[in-house]
């Protein structure tokens, strides 16, 4: 058995000749929570449904739970859970039915973590998904995609459109979950703050390229934003590779570099500065740098 | 499988609800005009004044039924949802087919029954010629009639340009119908049908299997 539950192997993909994703490569190894992180359009999403076998993918493989997405059986779709952008549930059912469809088309069912769901979140069982609101349909859908007891857990954006209390309970239990050993959770969103709460690994997507994938800590340690002072005014090129970010006024240049270490350092040094601070960077801090157009790239 | 299915009839019901009171119309004008006509006098003409309107409602209907399967399907994205299920394209084309299949039999069954019933009447008071599988080589061709037009609604719901199968549709009205005038039932139109039984739900099967959904 492979120890990665998600494989992206060169995925490529192009809409109407637009090309949104330009050879990924990604990895989520067992029991990991890795949070996929980009702006909006920049093929998050796509990924997902590509790995779920939704959407074909104009070049590339990838695997879910060691099968390849475009040959998933019904029994691995049973192990995995998927809440979708824009909670995509059948509209014109009434809760009551949708439950009934999902309980049917289940391997297993937790009837009473389902049940407790449904008290915690108040969803009324007679009304149809479409007179729900937002926050209650995106309830409705993290509710079905747990009580299945998914070996993997696909969520798209769970947390769009759930007010701060919803939020908090989702995060809670999703925390619960990584608890439960072997769970492997892929998590979308633009919440920063939640994916840094509760991601192990990052992957962001700019421009179609996974320009970060590596431990959230260690991204935290490589990438580093400087302030740098010199004597006179700041030279328009340090020579470093990697420079995800460079502004300078005057005599002060702050840069923000991926892969920082003492070879980089050394090469500052060269250049006699004044002084060189860091200034702490926290991962929505990460996440801009890296999603401004000239990116260098960040791996484990 | 079985909750599939279950879903497309509760879904569709309103089909099966048409089929039988269809059904139920078609038998009680039959028996009436049997009733009515003496049947030493006039030929049995009533079969052709109620088959074509009849048979004209029966296309139209199985062929919107197959149409708004898809059309619902591909609007409300309901297997986006049903394949992230424990369960795959395949099963949900599958119990598609069946109940589609299911409607078929819900309209042709009682016919049937009511037309061999009707036959053994009547044959033992005016006895007039007929071969033995009439009612087998009719029902068969009118059920792959229906069958047909069904794949045909399953292709225009999906298609974003549903002229093609449109088309498809009249070329095979129009090979089919001067056969079954010149020949009359039997195996050749049988086999014309099965034949494009066939090769529509294999396009449907390629459509549905590859589409974004």
């Amino acid at each position: 058995m492979n120890d990665n539950v998600v494989v992206v192997e060169d995925l490529v993909k192009y809409f109407d000749g637009r090309c949104v994703l330009d050879g990924i490569n990604l990895k989520v190894p067992r029991g990991c929570i890795y949070g996929l992180l980009g702006r909006n359009g920049s093929g998050k999403t796509t990924i997902i449904r590509i790995l779920l076998g939704l959407e074909p993918p104009t070049r590339g493989r990838t695997f879910l739970l060691d099968a390849e997405s475009t040959e998933l059986s019904a029994k691995l779709h049973g192990r995995i859970g998927y809440v979708a952008e824009g909670h995509n549930l059948i509209q014109n059912y009434r809760v009551g039915r949708l439950i009934r469809l999902c309980k049917d088309l289940s391997l297993q069912w937790n009837d009473e973590f389902f049940n407790h769901l449904i008290e915690t979140f108040r969803l009324p069982a007679d009304r149809r998904v479409k007179e729900l609101s937002i926050g209650m349909r995106a309830q409705l859908n993290l509710a079905l995609a747990m009580a299945i007891d998914p070996e993997l857990l696909i969520f798209d954006d769970p947390t769009l459109g759930l007010d701060t209390v919803a939020r908090r309970q989702f995060l809670e239990l999703a925390i619960d979950l990584i608890q439960q050993q072997g769970r492997t959770i892929l998590f979308c969103s633009h919440i920063l703050s939640d994916v840094e709460r509760i991601a192990d690994k990052i992957g962001i997507l700019a421009a179609g390229k996974l320009v970060v994938d590596c431990p959230l800590e260690k991204l935290k340690e490589r990438v580093k934003k400087l302030q740098i002072i010199f004597p006179e005014s700041a030279p328009t090129n340090l020579n470093l590779t990697e420079i995800i970010n460079q502004q300078i006024q005057g005599r002060e240049m702050v840069i923000t570099a991926a892969n920082w270490n003492k070879q980089k350092q050394t090469v500052l040094e060269t250049f006699r500065p004044s002084s060189c601070n860091e200034i702490p960077m926290s991962l929505e801090d990460i996440f801009i740098e890296c999603t401004k157009p000239i990116t260098g790239s960040i791996e484990s | 499988m079985f909750a599939l299915i279950k879903r497309e009839v509760r879904d569709h019901i309103v089909y099966f609800i048409g089929a039988a009171a269809f059904s139920a119309v078609f038998i009680i004008m039959a028996i009436s005009i049997l009733h009515n006509y003496d049947l030493r006098r006039q030929p049995p003409a009533f079969s052709i004044v109620l088959g074509i309107p009849a048979l004209t409602i029966v296309i139209f209907g199985i062929c919107a039924m197959g149409s708004t399967q898809m059309y619902l399907d591909k609007t409300r994205k309901i297997s986006a949802l049903l394949s992230t299920l424990a369960t795959s394209r395949n099963r949900i084309l599958l119990a598609r087919v069946i109940t589609g299949i299911l409607a078929i039999l819900t309209l042709l069954v009682p016919l049937i029954i009511t037309a061999v019933i009707l036959m053994r009447f009547f044959t033992l008071l005016i006895p007039f010629p007929m071969f033995d599988g009439v009612v087998f080589d009719i029902s068969l061709t009118v059920f792959l009639m229906a069958f047909a037009c069904y794949c045909i609604g399953l292709q225009s719901g999906w298609n974003s340009n549903p002229l093609t199968p449109s088309l498809g549709a009249l070329c095979l009205t129009c090979i089919l119908l001067p056969l079954i005038i010149v020949k009359g039932f039997g195996l050749h139109i049988v086999v014309i049908l099965v034949l494009f039984i066939v090769a529509s739900l294999i396009r449907t099967w390629h459509t549905f299997m590859t589409t974004s959904l």
